[in-house]
């Protein structure tokens, strides 16, 4: 070994010598500042863009399914496959909260809030569709086990079932660990804002927090139960979601491997989508200090990784596809790849499997322009890897009679679309009236809160040069 | 601010009398099943087989939890790593244990018979991928990759302890991340070859998760009970502490629930399906007593570690610890040889003396071969960047 290599530290997670003063304002203030011109263009859309939305459902509710492009043998379209892309999208906000907390990566702190917020609009944007999808909307509570004197129950059997349970656990349990970490941060800003309404609405989601010893252990033992509930969690869901299709026997459909291959997926398109968001929010609110390009870069790793995982599964699908010898399984592969959804399939292929590969390379991984344009690539190539595995094994199913080429049908576009503004609606109020990094948390990872960090007086240790290191308390 | 220094002795103490009890089980087991060779030369390759795929699952979870390791520049478990560092740097060891199993690919796997090729479609239809030549050429694959990654690895953190030149921790993490993704695709196709052909009309794409599942789960049984061992011997008291085995306890109780996330969706998803071609597998392990096994797996392997290691204060707890490990590490034993030996044994489940015999022979071996390595160097990468750090949780 003739080439010498360098030893990279561990750079700080937050930047730019702030104390814990300066990133209560950074934070805070956001909130406090008037309401920017953009914010309120980018709502207007995201308004009308949800108004499409619900007039799309409510067409849908008026005519019935055949509006959309689902047809014998295709019943299930553009609303499955939507609907496991915003589950998946609502995969990295848990993932980051729960699985990460539980193996202690301080970094997790920067983008938690923000990515659980995503989740939640993510599932709900995911729970519509397969509402929607029953036809009958207004005895959509049928899919509830719930004592009727018609003895009509749902079928237990079916994975359908599981994933009302599991997503709606999903959602109560995202939501709940979601708040129990605004608390502290919403006491906060009850104590800054100076209108008096602000003051009584943040004040009464504060819980009459005061930052005492007993509330923060109260809070950490709850924080840590809620991760280690959430944490089978994230697997579930998204396991479930995979069960809808592996327990049949539909060519393509039927394989084992599908529930982590579907779980990696999920956290996959997750990561990408935060790392969407953050990037845009970033740079607006000005938060570079707190979302690092090193940030970037671990999740730049991890959407590498994720990605490399499902391209795994491809490969291992492929291989047994062949190896199993049914003839139905080699057939729906080989259809995949050479068939009338060839385009589809190789889009898929490119976007997940081949785009991550940049990041192999340390100066894309650290790229802003770069992160950005390959998450929104992975989230295409994620929506497409959905309806690949859907569309491609009901189209050409075993009748070759009944076999046709799917397409969808202008509702089916402008429902998802309009999915789009029930998101964005949602997400830019929450980065208008939250806090929308864990302002308590973000602290907890500053040299600041370690005792070791303060001289023999307790006093901050003298920064003379406005750049130099905080002292490594590590060392 | 007070600086923690490494306070124990960082030796092994060289003492033969460990190496001559290993290595002298060894010698009887390996005796023991060289006569089995000749008494009963089909089981003595199915017993073979089992043992081997059990011990080569630590030896390859140790290699993957050293690359895990580096790449995510993880300090909790530095003090513990120099335990897997000596088992990945063993797998070259393992690649000559594999030779006897080539030797008897004729007793073990089917599609090797030339009456079965003539007859049966299946196997015709693999040939491809499941033909002697090809089968041996990736074992060499798959035994390269490993040893070149166990011994690379073994020995950059050996010339650390040396040398204290840090940016071999960037080579590590460089060896580590391309290592992982060459990993995952090798063991997977290693776990068909070994174990999946032996039916070889079965098929899962999980196969290889499954195996590593299983195999991670009970690496870190493992270590927690070679941590729980050098303590005993008043070894790293200081270095080696609750914390830090505690942690792999934690990571224990975490895989525990992981192998049983892998393992019931593979089954539960060919039980639901109920196909034939895939569900004979699973339906020779479900008959006459072979069921006991299937059935002790769930509470055994997944029910009891997980109710013992619940609490918070049970993932620290040397007894409660050490039962749980102690359970993993045999059931997944079991578990091999109920992978392997309804092959063989399809009415039901009996224990051979050669089940045994090459289990003691080749793992009285492996153990002998990792404390003579042990013993070589300090039993902790006391010059890591990270070790201080490592030495600092509590």
């Amino acid at each position: 070994m003739s080439k010498k290599y360098e030893y990279v530290p561990e750079q700080p997670l937050v930047q730019g010598n702030h104390t814990f003063s300066s990133i209560t304002s950074l934070i805070g203030d956001i909130v406090e500042r008037p309401t920017p011109m953009w914010w309120y263009i980018a709502f207007g859309v995201s308004n009308l863009l949800l108004a499409m939305l619900l007039g799309m459902i409510a067409y849908l509710v008026w005519e019935g399914t055949g509006i959309w492009g689902l047809n014998n043998p295709v019943g299930w379209g553009w609303a499955i496959i939507n609907f496991v892309w915003w589950v998946g999208i609502g995969h990295a906000g848990t993932l980051i909260s729960a699985i990460l907390f539980l193996f202690r990566q301080g970094w997790r702190t920067a983008i938690n809030r923000f990515a659980e917020a995503m989740t939640i609009f993510a599932v709900m944007c995911a729970g519509i569709f397969p509402a929607i999808h029953v036809g009958r909307i207004w005895v959509v509570y049928w899919m509830f086990p719930i004592p009727n004197q018609m003895q009509m129950w749902p079928n237990f059997n079916s994975p359908l079932l599981w994933d009302v349970f599991a997503v709606s656990t999903y959602f109560t349990v995202s939501l709940l660990f979601w708040y129990v970490g605004l608390v502290p941060d919403f006491a906060t800003l009850r104590d800054r804002v100076k209108s008096k309404f602000g003051r009584i609405i943040y004040g009464f989601f504060a819980l009459g927090w005061t930052g005492g010893n007993r509330q923060w252990q109260h809070y950490e033992k709850s924080y840590l139960i809620l991760a280690g509930l959430a944490t089978p969690l994230v697997l579930s869901v998204h396991t479930i979601v995979s069960f809808d299709f592996a327990v049949s026997i539909i060519p393509g459909w039927h394989t084992t491997i599908f529930p982590p291959y579907f779980v990696a997926g999920a956290i996959f398109s997750g990561f990408a989508m935060v790392m969407t968001l953050m990037i845009i929010a970033r740079k607006i609110y000005g938060l570079e200090d707190i979302m690092t390009i090193n940030h970037i870069e671990k999740m730049n790793m991890i959407i590498l990784v994720t990605g490399t995982m499902v391209g795994f599964a491809y490969v291992m699908e492929f291989f047994i596809a062949w190896y199993g010898g049914v003839e139905y399984e080699k057939f729906a592969f080989i259809n995949r790849a050479i068939g009338p959804y060839a385009w589809a399939y190789w889009l898929m292929f490119l976007c997940n499997v081949f785009s991550p590969q940049f990041f192999w390379s340390k100066r894309i991984r650290r790229s802003v322009t770069a992160s950005f344009i390959l998450s929104i690539v992975v989230n295409i190539g994620m929506w497409f890897e959905r309806f690949v595995i859907t569309v491609t094994s009901l189209a050409q199913d075993f009748l070759p009679g009944s076999w046709g080429y799917y397409s969808p049908t202008w509702v089916d576009v402008l429902t998802y679309v309009g999915t789009f503004g029930l998101f964005f609606t949602n997400f830019l109020l929450f980065l208008r009236f939250m806090p929308m990094v864990a302002i308590a948390e973000i602290k907890m990872v500053m040299p600041q809160a370690d005792p070791h960090y303060y001289d023999e007086n307790g006093d901050e240790p003298v920064l003379t040069d406005k750049f130099a290191k905080k002292p490594d308390v590590n060392a | 601010m007070a600086k923690t220094k490494p306070v124990d002795d960082l030796i092994y103490p060289q003492n033969t009398g460990i190496l001559r009890v290993l290595f002298g089980i060894g010698a009887l087991g390996i005796f023991a099943s060289f006569i089995g060779f000749f008494v009963d030369t089909k089981q003595f390759h199915f017993s073979y087989l089992t043992s081997f795929s059990y011990l080569a699952s630590f030896s390859l979870a140790s290699l993957f939890f050293v690359m895990l390791h580096h790449i995510t520049r993880s300090s909790w478990g530095v003090t513990l790593r120099r335990i897997p560092e000596t088992f990945s740097y063993q797998l070259f060891i393992l690649a000559i244990m594999f030779i006897p199993i080539l030797f008897g690919m004729e007793y073990l796997y089917k599609w090797t018979s030339p009456e079965i090729l003539a007859t049966d479609h299946l196997a015709q239809h693999k040939q491809p991928y499941l033909n002697q030549p090809f089968f041996i050429i990736r074992q060499i694959i798959y035994f390269s990759v490993w040893s070149f990654l166990g011994y690379r690895l073994y020995k950059n953190s050996v010339k650390m302890d040396e040398n204290a030149d840090w940016g071999l921790e960037t080579l590590q993490r460089k060896i580590s991340a391309p290592g992982i993704l060459l990993f995952s695709l090798t063991v997977a196709f290693a776990s068909f070859d070994w174990l999946m052909s032996l039916d070889f009309h079965w098929f899962s794409t999980m196969f290889g998760v499954y195996y590593f599942s299983m195999s991670f789960q009970a690496f870190f049984a493992m270590i927690i009970l070679l941590g729980l061992f050098l303590r005993s011997r008043g070894l790293l008291l200081n270095t080696i502490t609750r914390v830090h085995i505690g942690d792999a306890g934690k990571l224990m109780f975490g895989f525990t629930v992981f192998y049983a996330y892998i393992a019931f969706s593979q089954f539960f998803l060919i039980y639901y399906a109920n196909i034939p071609e895939e569900t004979l597998w699973y339906y020779h392990r479900l008959e006459g007593n072979w069921s006991v096994i299937s059935y002790s797996l769930i509470i055994v392997r997944f029910a009891a570690p997980f109710l013992l290691l619940l609490s918070k204060a049970a993932k620290s707890n040397f007894t409660l610890l050490g039962i749980s490990s102690v359970i993993i590490v045999v059931i997944h034993f079991l578990e091999m040889h109920w992978i392997v030996m309804p092959t063989l044994h399809y009415h039901g489940f009996s224990m051979h003396w050669l089940d045994i015999s090459t289990l003691v022979g080749l793992g009285g071996l492996l153990l002998g071969f990792f404390f003579y390595q042990f013993q070589k160097h300090s039993m902790v990468p006391k010059n890591d960047p990270k070790f201080l750090e490592s030495l600092n949780k509590h």
